[in-house]
């Protein structure tokens, strides 16, 4: 950002991370971003949704508490918005952290309320990833697709339909397509 | 109209193949007809063969494409897609293909099911570590059912599978297929006169000889499981116990059915009057121990009276239904959660050679392959762009209306490879696109490892290609490649739209125009080009004969040169109708 004083698109990170101006990021201390991702404009990144029932380990680390962690070379398209997903728990309600690795791709609109996104997962425009969703490892969901709330998707899945189910396989091939760096590297800051 | 994506199919050989043999296994195909032969990808057979790149194999062994349809799968590990527990394959062959922890479907709209607890959450200092207690249901998350309505609770959070074996819907304890056997074991010790006493007992289970009670309904399970110990016990009486004593599992290898079976050649007498004495012995079912099971015109009533006050929305679906295993249930209340069937992870050979093709790790939650040998790897991929960057508002070709397209065939190999490329003048099909292909044979140079792409990305090698592009050529030109880069080499494609017109003057129109006047058909206005590509390179001959050692270092030098020619399939567009 210092390098470049003219105004572009995105804000560049030390890291690598292109960051629109015009996105909505909220509880940024609770957010950690791996570098090299990038963030357009009007994607929303709940970060205020922090875990508020105490952690049963009691030698928990004093630092900043996270809601979101997001990998490298992650995507979030145009008015996407993550959110840290909550449950009622023994009567209280709380939220918990979202974690995406790295790899991953979310389309315009969708909303991601998951507890896991594994790496290499590409997520279409307009879907609803269920609370506490899990999903694994090179994973493809079609637009429009609801995932229901506490679903898992193992690996090499491509899923579709509202509620989500799995409707194919990942072909061999298609393991190397779902890499992110071209797509990070395309990006422009203009 | 929603925007057009260029795509790329290649065609797997392996229907080439089986083509002439299936038509005219005697008469051999002139060679002549089959190099005219263009390859058609609107026949109704061409759906079958064409796939995208990724989703190809190439073996090593055969040096030729394979498709999904020419592997075999072999299946490495089972597990669970909800718990991703591996499951043995032999736990697989006991229990069957479901998992059989706490996995759960919602039997109304498949989502996946989670246990929950009915009583109220714990208060008071240290509620968090207090338990939870029961009683347990399933909750779907999706459509809010839950399995309290169809009566079932449980008493612990775990190994639910267990627990919903042993209760109906409703409530009511299921015997479980041991239980019943014990029972129906009992029932044959005792006689008739004890029947008073044993159904104090067993008030469920129906005793012989005494009328059918209307309210026994058995599930399916034990229906099958009753039928099935009945059927055992009829052939166990109709098959003569041998002098070997094989007795009850009528196997082909007892004598007394392979004495059977000789008869039915020989047609001696003397066995057809055994056979037929035997079949004489040989009843039916007769009640609901037996696994008969009598539609009463009671449940029939309650049935329509049912539909009369609930409606439609209390009758289950056809696609619930085929999800849960019970065809017969009528009712949304008679629907159970569905325990998740078990996925696989397979590895894949070559059916012609049974090369290996790919081979995951066996761990559920690896995602490596131990081989992989993709298409991607060995074939040049080609990506389709338009030449001329479209201004115009829309992406649709417009017809008679020549259009240039850039073809960029990428090799993945370590050798340069020469590609001759092959199309028929006019696309097939009743709106034939004249097509010409405008550098049909040139050389791709050989990959490099990425990190030599690393270091040679800073000379600036690619910059210099788009350069010399930029200043020499303009004018897409016969016999030139458009542009050049390390691996990959792009060609001009010039197309000439058809026109979408149905009518016309009769010497406009084509032969298969002449067969079918209809109207335009769906996806028929896509402009896809059949292009045959032929793919030559020079390999390591030593490269397949390194693991034997020896002579390895000497024979390097040796190349071998390879071929191989596919159909592809381009969809550059999309034709606009006037």
């Amino acid at each position: 950002m210092s390098k470049k004083s003219v105004k572009g698109e995105y804000i560049e990170t030390d890291t690598g991370n292109k960051v629109s101006r015009r996105s909505q990021i909220i509880g940024t201390t609770n957010i950690i971003l791996g570098g090299k991702t990038v963030i357009q404009a009007e994607v929303i990144i709940r970060g205020d949704l922090l875990r508020t029932y105490p952690t049963s380990t009691a030698g928990e680390k004093q630092g900043n508490p996270v809601a979101v962690a997001i990998g490298r070379y992650c995507f979030f398209s145009r008015g996407c918005e993550l959110r840290p997903p909550g449950k009622l728990y023994k009567g209280q309600f709380s939220h918990y952290p979202l974690k995406i690795t790295d790899h991953v791709f979310i389309g315009p609109g969708s909303i991601v309320e998951a507890a896991l996104i594994g790496s290499h997962v590409n997520i279409g425009a307009n879907c609803v990833v269920g609370k506490f969703a899990i999903i694994k490892d090179y994973v493809r969901i079609l637009d429009g697709t609801v995932v229901p709330p506490n679903m898992v998707i193992p690996s090499f899945s491509i899923v579709a339909g509202r509620p989500g189910r799995v409707v194919g396989e990942i072909a061999e091939g298609e393991v190397d397509g779902m890499d992110l760096r071209e797509v990070y590297r395309a990006v422009g800051n203009h | 109209m929603s925007s057009f994506t260029p795509y790329t199919y290649f065609q797997c050989p392996c229907t080439e193949a089986s083509l002439p043999n299936h038509r005219n296994p005697s008469q051999e195909e002139p060679s002549s007809s089959d190099d005219d032969r263009t390859f058609d990808p609107r026949a109704p057979r061409a759906n079958y063969s064409l796939y995208p790149l990724e989703h190809l194999f190439y073996c090593e062994d055969c040096h030729q494409i394979r498709c999904p349809r020419c592997v075999l799968d072999e299946i490495v590990t089972w597990y669970c897609p909800n718990c991703l527990f591996e499951v043995p394959s032999s736990s697989v062959k006991a229990e069957g293909n479901r998992c059989t922890r706490s996995c759960f479907q919602c039997p109304v709209c498949i989502a996946p099911l989670s246990v929950s607890s009915l009583e109220a959450p714990p208060t008071g200092l240290g509620y968090e570590y207090a338990p939870q207690n029961g009683p347990f249901v399933l909750n779907c998350g999706y459509c809010s059912w839950s399995s309290k309505e169809t009566g079932i609770e449980f008493e612990k959070p775990n190994g639910i599978f267990a627990q919903l074996a042993r209760v109906k819907n409703g409530g009511e304890p299921i015997l479980t297929a041991k239980e019943r056997k014990k029972d129906r074991e009992r029932k044959r010790d005792f006689s008739g006169t004890s029947a008073e006493k044993e159904r104090e007992e067993t008030p469920e289970v129906e005793i012989p000889r005494e009328p059918l009670d209307p309210n026994e309904k058995l599930d399916p399970e034990s229906q099958f499981s009753n039928l099935k110990a009945f059927y055992q016990g009829q052939l166990a009486e109709a098959s003569p116990a041998s002098a070997l004593g094989f007795t009850g599992d009528y196997g082909y290898g007892s004598p007394g059915a392979l004495s059977r079976i000789m008869g039915l050649y020989t047609g001696s007498t003397a066995f057809d009057k055994k056979v037929k004495a035997k079949a004489g012995t040989m009843r039916e079912a007769q009640d609901a121990l037996e696994g008969l099971q009598l539609t009463t015109i009671s449940e029939e009533e309650e049935a329509l009276t049912k539909l009369r006050t609930e409606g439609w929305h209390c009758t289950s679906s056809a696609s619930q239904r085929a999800e849960f295993l019970n065809t017969n249930a009528q009712f949304i209340t008679e629907l159970r959660p569905v325990a998740y069937l078990l996925r696989t992870k397979r590895s894949k050979r070559c059916r012609t050679c049974r090369h290996i093709l790919s081979k995951p790790e066996s761990k559920v939650s690896t995602i490596r392959f131990r081989i992989r040998l993709v298409a991607l790897n060995y074939i040049p991929s080609i990506s389709i762009k338009p030449l001329q960057p479209t201004s115009s508002a829309s992406s649709l070709l417009q017809p008679m209306r020549p259009v240039q397209f850039l073809l960029t065939f990428k090799n993945p190999l370590f050798d340069s490879v020469k590609v001759t490329l092959a199309t028929p003048t006019k696309t097939p099909g009743r709106f034939a696109s004249k097509v010409t292909v405008l550098c049909p044979q040139f050389e791709v140079g050989a990959n490099t490892d990425a990190w030599d792409e690393a270091l040679r990305e800073g000379t600036g090698e690619k910059r210099r290609t788009k350069a010399e592009a930029s200043e020499g050529q303009h004018q897409a030109e016969a016999g030139k490649v458009w542009e050049r880069g390390r691996n990959w080499v792009s060609v001009v494609v010039e197309v000439v739209p058809a026109s979408l017109h149905i009518g016309g003057p009769e010497f406009l129109k084509n032969e298969e125009m002449k067969d079918d006047e209809g109207p335009l058909k769906e996806d028929e206005d896509v402009c896809e080009i059949p292009v045959f590509v032929r793919v030559e390179w020079e390999a390591d001959a030593a490269h397949d004969e390194s693991g034997l050692g020896g002579g390895g270092s000497k024979e390097k030098d040796v190349r071998e040169k390879r071929e191989l020619a596919y159909w592809c399939v381009l969809g550059v567009g999309r034709i606009a109708k006037v």
